[in-house]
């Protein structure tokens, strides 16, 4: 199994790797570079026009509203913002790239040198060896089960998607083998931005990490779908090893067909374990690209045809240099939404929950906003049972039923309701699952199951002193042993007085006055 | 009736004619038409001749002018600028409903699917469009005998050039079978063969008029210009085409201005006081032929003469023009050709085993020899290590070319240089010489290299060939209402006739 391959070898070797993102701004209403609709699948070849399919005399138009979003998606990691930018032309044939140059960045992006902190929680934690040493990482919580990771952002850039292609006649709509080829055009010019980072990550889960957080990003300033399934969110990494201590590279693999976070997980993993075991054999890594296979969980060498290319990039004529002026800058600066590292930090600090928790609430936009809204009625003393409610039990739910939240029952009024049953005491943890399970399946109310199920427990001091009273009569000799020693029996008398009253004695109370009863000697 | 009188009329004459019922449009498109059937199998300046599309948009005028005068408005005032007069488009325009060659065997039945916004703009300015003319394919060229189709035939002599490589534009103006037409001018494809037909040609300021829809060549460098037969014809023509166009991101948004009423003015009330700069270090260039080079200094003496304030001026940097042109016309050539491909429309080769056959077989078949050898050149040019040296410098040289005309600007409205080194050469007889064929353009490529405004005006024949030779008005960027005004008064003070003698 790779994860224990992995933490052996880590023990000699470190992995370097950098991560390569294409999301395609799926909010824009239009392509890059023309009028055409920014949508997915459909009828091939009916987003089209002169422009996206590369007509003769057709010219560009660039997308205002795109380049916007690309500098908002570059403030959000802390990038450096270009004062001056501009389009190049990036040179190569292909069918599915209309004019046979693709409008991309090349040495004048939007986006410089940026940054985002990333946080490992749970086991995975463990595989970065180097946790407390390392210089971009700082423990969180102190107990070592969660550290921090600063990871570097070099670009980000906007440039046009290409078309797609379906090979026909082939194994599994692959070139190899194919008689013909079809090209489908409607994805052609769609706004596609380009992240990559420096090669500041070390272990696949922090690779996990780093996208996953860069697509909670882009959601949450709304520029993308960042549905993996569907490419619009696609991930490339490279992946290297090295002694630990050296400080030089070894020779990258680029790893393609990540298309999922798992690929992406366990494509990286596999890599590691595949190139320090060659190095180990005395072999040597080649620098070529590899596919990932995640039925066969492997990677293999595409086809090493794909020698160096020289793009010729050149700056494209056909559109005037941008200049973004501060003013301009700062505004959509002031436009940015709270974004998940500082979200993570308020939910520690102000609510007091856990790295651990902190980070799975902010990893799901959905159970984060289910959590906010929830406090809101709860009050947020009450954080960490929210919290607690929707990760357990909220998230299971939707797990085990494969629904949204917003196709489910569940409501911030209802999980509020069912908190404060339980911390008022009126029911139990125990019960509360019950009640849970009845709201998430009929949408009823927590208090409305508690009275129709008769599961309120009775609180009163009273009413539980008399069943006490008549409990520890009728056990008179148990009385005795407890009072000589034998305090293991409180668990006893509870047991028995939650049972005379049918199991709805608050057993906290019930605890509170046999404690008093048995202590006074009375 | 008679087609004569079109065959020198001015474009206002046309329309005058026609708002005011002497002649309908559609007379006037069948007069253009059968100047063309008779004239054209010797000139050969059409590629297609859109005889259909022209009588039905006359027909279409007939009738704006019909409603007009039925709903009582005066037709003169209510019929666009251009009502009724013959135009032509360079085959490197797209318009629906015409094939758009680029005389390249690659697109040789290639229909438009858009139009290009100039020839939108000159249809709907009221223009009847006769067809589309030849050109060197995809423009690389200064004689026309790069097209794949057949060479265009000088209307002065038809053992000669017309120029290049809108040397169709140029002729069809010239021959009287059009009254204007539109090309584009990437290093003096307008002005070069303007000046080998004794017509006016005008090369607008970079990102004066649209070039959505014009099959790029050097997009840094490429301006849609228009020829005809008095410098107020090439006015109007510019008048009804110029302006911002959103599809066109280096269009400029600034306000067009009154071309018409400045070269009127000129005519009119001349240049007193303009000051102009005769042009000394470059007029004499290599391969430059006497005969021109005084004819230049003699339009030097005309604009005194006119009361301008004429002195002499250096433009040193323009001697790495030339070599700058080359690299960057053929790079950006390399990069804007390369959708020929075969893929999607134009030329495919017939039983490639693999995309990459399909994409070299394709191209190699459908290019010409000229065109392979710009994208070869350009493509060099850009490549890995070689890109600082060739493209890096000669944008650095461009600079220096742009800063010399500024400097230049300071001192003079208007800088005089020949349009050509010589008159129109033989058919044949520079096609193997290609330094020779280059050094055509030596005059006007620094203009495009510093995107200013230009146009070639007839200065007078040659006296030892009989061929007409023209001289060359550069002005300040968007400074075209200046350059219409010199050019008007010259052109009324020398009263050269356009006609060709072989008519």
């Amino acid at each position: 199994m790779a994860k224990d391959r992995l933490r052996e070898l880590f023990a000699d070797w470190e992995a370097v790797i950098g991560l390569e993102i294409h999301t395609e701004l799926t909010a824009c209403a239009t392509k890059m570079f023309c009028g055409c609709p920014v949508e997915f699948a459909g009828e091939p070849n009916t987003r089209v026009c002169p422009v996206c399919l590369g007509m003769p005399g057709a010219l560009p138009t660039p997308n205002a509203r795109a380049i916007e979003m690309t500098v908002l998606a570059g403030l959000s990691v802390s990038c450096e913002i270009a004062r001056e930018s501009r389009f190049h032309r990036k040179q190569y044939f292909y069918p599915d790239m209309p004019s046979n140059y693709q409008i991309s960045q090349y040495d004048q992006p939007f986006c410089g040198l940026g940054f985002i902190d990333i946080q490992i929680d749970g086991p995975e934690a463990k595989q970065r060896i180097d946790r407390d040493t390392a210089a971009n990482v700082s423990p969180i919580d102190g107990d070592g089960a969660a550290y921090s990771a600063r990871i570097g952002i070099t670009r980000i850039h906007l440039e046009e998607d290409t078309g797609k292609m379906v090979h026909v006649g082939g194994a599994e709509g692959r070139l190899q083998g194919a008689t013909r080829s079809l090209i489908d055009f409607n994805r052609a010019g769609t706004p596609l931005i380009e992240l990559v980072t420096e090669p500041d990550i070390r272990t696949p889960e922090e690779a996990r990490r780093f996208a996953q957080q860069m697509r909670l990003t882009w959601l949450a300033l709304g520029i993308s779908d960042c549905n993996m399934e569907e490419g619009s969110m696609r991930v490339d990494a490279n992946v290297s090893v090295r002694r630990r201590g050296e400080k030089g590279f070894g020779t990258k693999a680029e790893i393609k067909n990540l298309n999922s976070f798992k690929s992406l997980h366990d494509g990286v993993a596999y890599e590691i374990v595949r190139q320090i075991e060659t190095l180990e054999a005395g072999g040597s890594v080649i620098q070529e690209t590899r596919h990932w296979d995640a039925s066969a969980k492997r990677t293999s060498a595409l086809r090493s045809k794909e020698q160096a290319h020289d793009y010729r990039y050149f700056p494209d004529p056909d559109i005037v240099p941008f200049v973004l002026s501060d003013e301009w800058i700062e505004g959509l600066r002031a436009t940015l939404p709270e974004l998940p590292a500082a979200r993570r930090q308020r939910y520690r600090t102000e609510f007091g929950l856990s790295a651990y928790d902190a980070g799975a609430l902010v990893s799901d936009a959905d159970l984060a906003t289910l959590f906010e809204e929830t406090l809101g009625l709860t009050g947020a003393a009450k954080a960490k049972a929210v919290a607690n409610v929707v990760l357990n039990d909220v998230a299971a739910f939707l797990n085990a039923e494969g629904v949204a939240l917003a196709q489910s029952r569940l409501t911030p009024g209802g999980i509020a309701e069912l908190v404060e049953l339980v911390s008022d005491g009126v029911i139990s943890s125990k019960q509360a699952k019950e009640v849970f399970a009845e709201m998430a399946a009929s949408g009823q109310m927590p208090a409305e199951i508690a009275d129709t199920r008769g599961m309120r427990q009775v609180s009163d001091h009273s009413a539980i002193e008399e069943v006490v009273d008549r409990v520890l009569a009728a056990n008179a000799s148990q009385v005795e042993s407890f009072r000589s020693g034998k305090t293991g029996l409180l668990g006893f008398f509870v047991g028995q007085v939650i049972k005379e009253m049918g199991g709805q004695a608050n057993p906290k109370v019930v605890s509170e006055i046999l404690g008093r009863k048995l202590g006074s000697g009375g | 009736m008679s087609t004569e009188w079109l065959v020198n009329a001015r474009a206002a004459e046309v329309r005058m004619r026609f708002v005011t019922g002497d002649v309908s449009a559609r007379e006037i498109a069948e007069s253009s038409l059968a100047r063309i059937e008779a004239t054209d199998e010797g000139i050969g300046a059409f590629n297609q001749v859109t005889a259909e599309l022209a009588l039905a948009s006359a027909d279409r005028i007939d009738e704006t002018r019909t409603a007009a005068v039925r709903e009582g408005l005066d037709p003169a005032q209510a019929l666009p600028p251009l009502a009724g007069v013959p135009v032509a488009l360079k085959d490197n325009m797209n318009l629906i409903g015409t094939r758009t060659t680029c005389s390249s065997r690659i697109l040789a039945d290639y229909e438009s699917v858009h139009d290009s916004t100039a020839a939108r703009r000159l249809l709907d300015a009221g223009g009847i469009l006769m067809g589309k003319c030849n050109m060197d394919e995809f423009a690389f060229g200064s004689s026309t005998e790069n097209s794949a189709f057949r060479p265009t035939c000088n209307p002065w002599d038809l053992e000669r050039v017309p120029g290049g490589s809108s040397g169709g534009s140029a002729a069809c103006v010239s021959a009287g079978q059009v009254v204007v037409s539109l090309g584009s001018d990437t290093g003096g494809s307008v002005r070069q063969p303007g000046a080998l037909t004794g017509t006016v040609a005008v090369k607008p300021t970079y990102g004066r008029v649209s070039r959505y829809g014009v099959v790029a060549f050097g997009s840094s460098l490429d301006q849609v210009g228009m020829f005809g037969r008095s410098v107020e014809d090439t006015a109007l023509t510019l008048q009804a085409i110029a302006g911002h166009d959103p599809a066109d991101a280096t269009s400029v948004d600034l306000p067009v201005g009154d071309y018409v009423a400045a070269a009127r003015c000129g005519a009119e009330q001349g240049i007193a006081g303009l000051r102009v700069g005769l042009v000394t270090d470059l007029l004499e260039a290599e391969g430059a032929a006497p005969e021109v080079i005084s004819a230049v200094r003699a339009a030097a003496d005309v604009f005194a003469k006119l009361g301008a304030e004429v002195g002499e001026v250096e433009l040193p940097s323009t001697a790495h023009g030339l070599s700058a042109y080359y690299i960057i016309g053929p790079a950006e050539a390399s990069s804007n050709l390369a959708r020929f491909d075969g893929i999607r429309y134009g030329h495919r080769a017939a039983g490639a085993a693999d995309v990459l056959e399909l994409y070299t077989r394709s191209r190699s078949e459908g290019f010409g020899s000229e065109v392979i050898r710009r994208i070869m050149l350009g493509t060099y040019a850009l490549s890995a290590g070689y890109y600082d040296a060739y493209y890096g410098k000669a944008q650095r040289a461009r600079t220096l070319i742009k800063q010399d005309f500024a400097a230049a600007f300071e001192r003079f409205d208007i800088i005089l240089t020949p349009t050509s080194p010589t008159v129109a050469f033989r058919i044949g007889e520079r096609i193997e010489d290609l330094m020779a064929m280059y050094l055509t353009d030596i005059y006007t490529i620094p203009v495009n290299l510093a995107g200013l405004p230009a146009m070639s005006v007839p200065a007078g024949l040659c006296p030892s060939s009989g061929m007409p030779i023209g001289v060359q008005l550069i002005a300040s960027h968007f400074a075209e209402e200046q350059m219409f005004r010199a050019a008007a008064a010259y052109e009324t003070a020398i009263g050269f006739d356009t006609s060709p003698p072989t008519r």
